[in-house]
């Protein structure tokens, strides 16, 4: 301390007799010794005064009076600078229990996109923020049968991730890939219904595709309504049902839809992170979606995702506000 | 333990009182400019909290010899609703407690004695360096 | 962006108005003010959404506890002037067939 007392008077003098730019550089070098050894704003100002002091003798008493009061006042900034630099190393803690959440959630919910022969799968996941709100499961029994469930926890963050962790316990309990799509929204709207508080909830369009005949069942509870391509007529449909969200009420029916896939029909799944257009009032997202779609088609599944991906990421200006999931199928 | 100083708080002018007393001690012990500001300012953040949260309470100043160290003590002594958890409220970010922490930074020991209903007792010590 | 809520009594009916955008930002706040709200058998409560032009999920979730609060107090809830873009977002969650939700062409509401 002793000795930076000194050093900041030599700094100081030479300033007070040659004020020039050098000078002043120095000045701001050392401030960052005596941040690097904590030194206090009071005691910075301390320092200051007491330099002052030694280097011009006839000081007046009122300047003295001055500095005294200034002392004073910084011992607050300075309460509020350590506070500050605590809350810091908090949020450093929690950052690091965060990251080991999000792979502990991330092996928790790895999932594996199908390979099947005669139809092409293809994906893009992204959380808005380290956990993800979003979640899809995949279900192959490497026989006749394949499951997709798009699903999409009301909030971000953590909570969201606890609710999905149960959502995806539920899916692993009672699902196999031959399943019906209805009977699967029933089963997890009552186990969700039951282990989540009143404003908690969740979306989901559950799918299963039958590879030796084509068709493709789907049952949705609240979902962002899937589009479905007809190659042949060469027309969208929105696949809406209008039914409602799992966990709001105990015993709901749904009802399940077939579509059968022709060559180059392609159906997207998705949740409402995709078509979440808060910023541009007067844009149909979905038109958005489906005239993308259609400019990639040529490509396969999951470059014509990764494409609409980056799309809509430039679109967004680099600002997505909420988790990202899109899956394509394609016959 | 040789002088001891006891101010009641019961108005925000008592605050002043106890900081004023405070100073005078500070600067007779030989605490520097600095050190009589953060002493002040811990005095000051004790007697507010009496102040806002107890109906009354006092503010002790006593100057304390240990070995051949000089020091002085604060303490703060209430009858006002007392504290559940000392340890959260001495968390940054803590809106109640926010002025503890700071005494807790202002000085070099800090001991905490409340019971919920009943009052609490806040005990800190500053030693010359 | 905030959101805000002011109430008019017209007898036995209460009316919220509401204004901004419910996001996961504003949506707590939101929830505060509707659990406020003394619900009973003989309260008709209708919250005008004409001044909302934004609602994520957790702002739905909100509308979907008060909802049921309302329910199990059998309070009659009704959600009034929604613009079409939120008139979907409670059709395609299927909030729209379990609610009382009545689409709105221009404000009305008056604060």
């Amino acid at each position: 301390m002793e000795q930076l007392k000194r050093d900041y008077k030599i700094i100081l003098s030479n300033y007070i007799h040659n004020q020039n730019e050098s000078n002043l550089y120095t000045g701001q070098n050392f401030i960052k010794r005596l941040i690097q050894k904590n030194v206090s704003p009071e005691e910075v100002i301390s320092i200051h005064k007491q330099a002052l002091e030694e280097i011009i003798e006839d000081l007046p008493e009122s300047t003295i009076h001055a500095y005294d009061f200034l002392i004073e006042v910084m011992v607050h900034f300075g309460l509020k600078l350590k506070e500050h630099q605590s809350l810091l190393m908090k949020q450093e803690e929690l950052r690091i229990e965060m990251e080991v959440a999000a792979r502990i959630q991330n092996t928790l919910l790895e999932t594996t996109i199908p390979n099947p022969e005669n139809l092409d799968i293809g994906m893009v996941s992204v959380p808005l923020r380290k956990m993800n709100g979003d979640y899809v499961h995949f279900m192959h029994d490497h026989k006749r049968y394949l499951s997709i469930a798009v699903t999409d926890v009301v909030g971000k963050g953590v909570p969201a991730a606890l609710c999905m962790s149960m959502v995806k316990y539920g899916l692993d309990t009672l699902e196999y890939a031959n399943s019906n799509p209805s009977y699967v929204l029933e089963a997890l709207n009552q186990l969700i219904e039951k282990s989540v508080d009143d404003s908690m909830f969740v979306s989901m369009c559950y799918s299963r595709y039958d590879l030796e005949t084509d068709i493709f069942t789907w049952s949705s509870a609240g979902h962002e309504p899937p589009l479905y391509y007809d190659s042949r007529e060469k027309v969208y449909y929105d696949l809406e049902s209008k039914e409602l969200l799992l966990g709001i009420l105990p015993e709901v029916k749904y009802s399940q839809h077939d579509i059968k896939l022709n060559e180059n029909d392609f159906i997207i799944l998705m949740t409402d992170g995709v078509t979440d257009f808060r910023k541009q009032e007067n844009f149909d997202p979905r038109q958005y979606i489906k005239e993308l779609a259609l400019s990639c088609r040529h490509l396969n599944a999951q470059e014509m995702c990764e494409n609409i991906y980056k799309k809509l990421q430039v679109l967004h200006n680099y600002e997505l506000e909420d988790d990202f999931t899109i899956v394509i199928i394609k016959k | 333990m040789t002088e001891k100083v006891t101010v009641e708080i019961v108005t925000e002018v008592d605050i002043v009182t106890a900081r004023k007393l405070g100073r005078k001690e500070a600067k007779i012990i030989g605490f520097n400019k600095v050190d009589q500001a953060r002493i002040t300012t811990a005095i000051g953040e004790l007697a507010k909290n009496i102040f806002q949260y107890a109906p009354v309470g006092k503010i002790i100043i006593e100057r304390i010899v240990k070995d051949d160290k000089k020091g002085v003590s604060i303490t703060s002594i209430d009858h006002g609703p007392g504290i559940l958890d000392v340890q959260k409220i001495l968390e940054d970010g803590d809106s109640y407690g926010g002025g503890l922490s700071s005494v807790k930074r202002l000085v070099d020991t800090m001991h905490i004695l409340s019971e919920v209903g009943k009052g609490t007792t806040i005990k800190v010590e500053k030693w010359l360096r | 962006m905030d959101v805000n809520i002011q109430f008019r009594k017209e007898g036995n009916l209460l009316i919220g108005f509401i204004e901004g955008e419910i996001d996961t930002f504003t949506a707590p706040t939101l929830r505060e003010e509707l659990e406020k709200i003394h619900l009973s058998t003989e309260i008709s409560v209708e919250l005008d959404l004409s001044k909302v032009s934004y609602i994520d999920s957790t702002g739905l979730g909100v509308f979907v506890a008060f909802y049921k609060r309302a329910t199990k107090e059998n309070a009659n809830l009704k959600l009034v002037n929604l613009s079409s873009r939120l008139t979907r977002l409670f059709e395609i969650t299927g909030l729209s067939e379990l609610m009382d939700i009545e689409e709105g062409g221009i404000s009305h509401a008056s604060i």
